[in-house]
């Protein structure tokens, strides 16, 4: 059970965006660079958060991102549902959706995998992009200096 | 677009699972053969039998040779949980890759960050969840949902 890339280079950029957009402009240069992610994957995966409400786009030169709520309105789990879909380890377990197979109606393991999907969500939705930054503040500082004489 | 699922789970693992509440609710202490299984489940039988003999050398399950022969649970149900199967069949149960953080090497504090935050509490409750259902409670939903729970007063 594994989490792909998108949504992990997603939570990362965004977290990253955070941090540093306090001081005002943040490009997709900068967060490739200190995330290590290409700015090629960076723009699909902006573009699809911009479509989705997440980000908004800034025009002119300097032209770029920016959040479109606050942060502490933005929750892991709606990153991860916009850029991935439902947090579900198997199709059947995705609510409101009935695939076809055979044995929806007498599956007794669809009922575990529900759980788990519930579990799934219920942590990402309890997680805003706002308690990563204070997190990475409490432990690094507020500037991220310390990476930087390490 | 296909939907594409966040955290998923292989076919061992949903096959394998399905296969065993199977053989739960349908061993009555006695042996089963694969191919009843297979039946019943819709699995292809070549399949079951790779994923049996995992079971087996793991010592979930007991197997007889010969006309009568089959598999049959090696503990009863309400001894063997669901985590114990899923981690024979699929390996770590982990909602990251693991090898990108075993030892932390080119992880940034963000990703740290991230990664206690969210990830190791996603596992943690994944892994508290499949350890606190047993083989037992599916096979229960399995009677459930099929009808049969009946049977269990009358057997």
């Amino acid at each position: 059970m594994k989490i792909s890339t998108k949504g992990k280079y997603g939570l990362e950029a965004l977290t990253d965006m955070a941090i540093y957009s306090s001081d005002g402009h943040v490009s997709l240069k900068s967060i490739s660079k200190r995330q290590g992610i290409s700015e090629n994957y960076l723009e699909q995966i902006f573009s699809v958060l911009r479509k989705k409400g997440i980000l908004e786009s800034i025009r002119g030169a300097q032209g770029g991102y920016r959040f479109s709520r606050d942060l502490n309105e933005i929750t892991v789990k709606q990153v991860l549902n916009v850029l991935e879909g439902p947090l579900a380890p198997v199709d059947c377990a995705v609510r409101d959706e009935k695939p076809a197979c055979d044995h929806y109606e007498t599956c007794a393991t669809r009922v575990l995998w529900e759980k788990i999907a519930d579990e799934l969500e219920a942590v990402a939705a309890s997680v805003t992009i706002a308690d990563l930054v204070e997190k990475y503040k409490d432990s690094y500082g507020s500037t991220g200096l310390i990476e930087y004489f390490i | 677009m296909d939907r594409v699922i966040l955290v998923k789970l292989s076919t061992k693992g949903r096959y394998g699972l399905r296969a065993m509440v199977d053989l739960a609710v349908h061993s009555g202490g006695g042996h089963v053969a694969l191919y009843s299984i297979a039946e019943r489940e819709n699995i292809s039988e070549n399949y079951l039998e790779q994923v049996f003999s995992t079971l087996r050398k793991a010592g979930l399950v007991k197997s007889v040779k010969g006309a009568q022969g089959g598999y049959t649970l090696a503990d009863k149900p309400s001894n063997i949980t669901v985590g114990a199967i899923l981690r024979v069949l699929e390996g770590n149960l982990s909602v990251v890759d693991e090898d990108s953080e075993a030892s932390g090497i080119g992880e940034n504090s963000i990703q740290h960050c991230i990664k206690v935050a969210v990830w190791d509490r996603m596992t943690e409750s994944l892994n508290k969840l499949v350890d606190s259902m047993t083989l037992e409670d599916l096979a229960n939903e399995y009677r459930r949902m099929n009808g049969k729970a009946n049977l269990m007063y009358y057997i």
